[in-house]
């Protein structure tokens, strides 16, 4: 089967600065598979998050990365929407003004029509959100909300997995979905990204702790550390991390 | 026709003198003398074709909702236009203030209204400007809303040409009265619009009055707001949405006389190219008003690097047991908000769109008639498809 992410040999520094993140990182991704990247603070985990949903101040000079057969860092952060990479951000941003629903309206319109899709009516898009948002536990008064704002740390993961079920992406990239959860909040947000998985769909999810994969079963582990991918393995490589810590597998990588 | 009118010797002596100098602290930031580029304009009689008014009338955002309404066309007032009788209410402010003594010297008609009672359906005021000579057209309105009473006002600016607006609307509400007063200043891009609106409330009025500032090249609103009685309550609000090289510059002055009185000022101001907006507000606070709870902010939302966004906010109080506040921001669309919404699909002009009309929308929300909040929403709606902020 074709890859449907291929990162070859990615080096990525800070445009203002010049430091490299990530150095001659590469990771292929195929269908329906689940990749958790594992790797302690600093290693440039988030990092490739954002460069993979196409964030601004990224330098990327060398490599490539491949999207369904397509170069994906040449496309503005839309186009890659529209084609399927979604980021669930550590860190959901509040948007005061916006009301949530018309969001997702307004995103998930914005994707079918890039896509050559017909617009989805508000009668059918209200019912669409609401059988989702019910099984995230989402109420109508979340719905009504502002994006993200005054939501708990919670709600904001919950609210991205509910953008997430909407939007139907291929490339499902999660970052620290698992930072600041409690437990019952970690269960809900991994039967939602469960829920998801399918054949045609991929996962990348990116965690510092080996907790979130007791629930979030991944088909591959990768070691990340100052910015390359040190030690990739399966399920098991997770629990071994966790027993050993990551210095030992930064020192095994120097 | 044009009939020019011989100028009143008030006019040939003050045309002149009577254009506020910069020196003036309230004009620092707007100097009409070089505003206005050219010699003052005069009054003259224009005569309006049929088709020109019907064509300024549709183009209003309110072209559907206003039952009662009442039609100015080139500073007098349209009967054949108009639903609604014109009155006969004194003014009585002084003209000690440029913009007023301006529009003392030049004005040819205007609203006089009185309400009484509960006013169900909107009125609306419709000042139209049509293409013709460059000249001044000024009306000067006299609202009174009896004691008890309410009503929801609106006033509509519209034009075609080179002109200069001068309106003045003095308002008066009696005890207990409420005024929703919605006023949409959309001249015509070469226009010049001066304005002074004076409101004073007796004890326990309610005020909520939006001003929405689109058009004209030249703008400057004052607003005046006394508190003359015991617990009234107003709220300002106000949205500018201005691209290319617009002026606005609004200069307000709120003054609490009596105690226990309420007042909010919020403006939420949109430059894009090389449009610059002023917001000066002044919060006075008598010795006598006491308990007084006043609060003013204003905030600016520049689309390009060339836009430019002042603010001068003021606070004097001589009463010791107040609450008073205010604050100013300026800046860009947060770079943050922009890539959330261009992450789930959202095209940049689309992401801007949104994020503007998010700024914005807290004004609009202290509209409480909702057709006209929609209209507004709309017609900004229409402004930010053009708007989208540069690339």
């Amino acid at each position: 089967m074709n890859d449907m992410l291929d990162i070859k040999n990615l080096p990525v520094k800070l445009a203002d600065e010049d430091r490299a993140i990530i150095n001659g990182l590469s990771l292929s991704v195929k269908p329906g598979e689940v990749h958790a990247i594992m790797g302690p603070n600093g290693s440039g985990k988030s990092t490739l998050s954002y460069v993979l949903a196409g964030r601004a101040g990224y330098e990327v000079t060398q490599g490539s990365v491949t999207y369904k057969g397509e170069d994906l860092l040449a496309m503005a952060p839309d186009a890659r929407a529209a084609k399927g990479v979604f980021l669930a951000f550590q860190y959901p941003v509040e948007i005061p003004g916006v009301a949530t629903m018309q969001f997702l309206k307004v995103a998930l319109n914005a994707q079918r029509k890039a896509r050559g899709e017909k617009e989805l009516s508000t009668p059918d898009f209200m019912r669409l959100v609401k059988d989702k948002a019910a099984r995230l536990n989402i109420g109508q008064d979340m719905l009504k909300r502002a994006v993200n704002v005054g939501f708990s740390g919670g709600e904001k993961k919950r609210a991205e997995i509910l953008q997430m079920a909407v939007l139907e992406p291929s490339l499902c990239v999660l970052d620290e979905t698992d930072s600041g959860l409690d437990i019952d909040a970690l269960r809900i947000v991994a039967v939602g990204v469960n829920a998801l998985r399918a054949p045609g769909r991929a996962m990348i999810v990116i965690t510092h702790y080996q907790r979130l994969l007791d629930y979030i079963v991944p088909d591959k582990v990768h070691v990340l550390s100052q910015g390359r991918i040190v030690k990739s393995g399966g399920k098991e490589l997770a629990l071994e991390l966790e027993a050993k810590g990551y210095a030992e597998f930064a020192k095994e990588a120097a | 026709m044009n009939l020019a009118v011989t100028r009143t010797p008030a006019e040939l002596a003050y045309g002149g003198e009577l254009l506020p100098h910069a020196r003036l602290e309230d004009w620092k930031w707007s100097n009409l003398r070089i505003l206005i580029d050219r010699p003052y304009p005069p009054r003259l009689k224009v005569e309006a074709r049929p088709a020109d008014i019907e064509r300024l009338l549709k183009s209003s955002p309110f072209a559907k909702i206003a039952g009662a309404r009442m039609v100015f066309v080139n500073g007098h007032y349209d009967a054949k236009h108009s639903k609604l009788k014109n009155g006969d209410v004194a003014g009585t402010i002084a003209n000690d203030e440029p913009v007023l003594a301006l529009n003392a010297a030049f004005a040819t008609g205007g609203a006089h209204v009185r309400i009484e009672g509960t006013a169900d359906t909107p009125i609306e005021l419709v000042f139209i400007a049509t293409a013709a000579e460059a000249r001044t057209v000024a009306t000067r309105n006299v609202v009174e809303i009896a004691a008890g009473a309410s009503a929801t006002l609106i006033e509509t600016h519209l034009g075609e040409g080179d002109y200069l607006a001068n309106s003045v609307s003095e308002i008066r509400l009696g005890e207990g009265a409420r005024l929703d007063r919605v006023k949409v200043e959309r001249e015509a891009a070469d226009a010049i619009h001066l304005a002074h609106a004076h409101v004073t409330l007796a004890k326990s009025a309610t005020l909520r009055d939006f001003t929405l500032t689109s058009g004209a090249r030249v703008n400057r609103q004052n607003g005046t707001y006394v508190f003359a009685g015991d617990g009234g309550d107003a709220k300002v609000a106000g949205v500018y949405l201005l691209g290319g090289k617009q002026h606005a510059d609004t200069r307000l002055v709120v003054d609490h006389r009596m105690p226990r009185c309420i007042s909010r000022e919020l403006f939420k101001c949109v430059m894009d190219d090389h449009a610059r907006g002023i917001f000066q507000g002044k919060v006075m606070v008598r010795r006598d008003a006491q308990k007084t709870d006043g609060k003013q902010s204003s905030h600016a939302l520049l689309l390009s690097e060339t836009a430019e966004f002042d603010a001068k906010p003021e606070l004097e109080i001589f009463a010791d047991d107040v609450v008073c506040g205010h604050g100013a921001t300026s800046g860009d669309l947060d770079r943050d908000h922009l890539f959330y919404l261009r992450s789930r699909g959202i095209p940049e002009r689309e992401a801007k769109s949104l994020l503007i009309a998010a700024f914005v929308g807290e004004a609009f929300e202290s509209i409480g008639h909702d057709g006209i909040r929609a209209a507004l929403i709309a017609y900004a709606g229409g402004w930010l498809k053009q708007h989208g902020g540069s690339p």
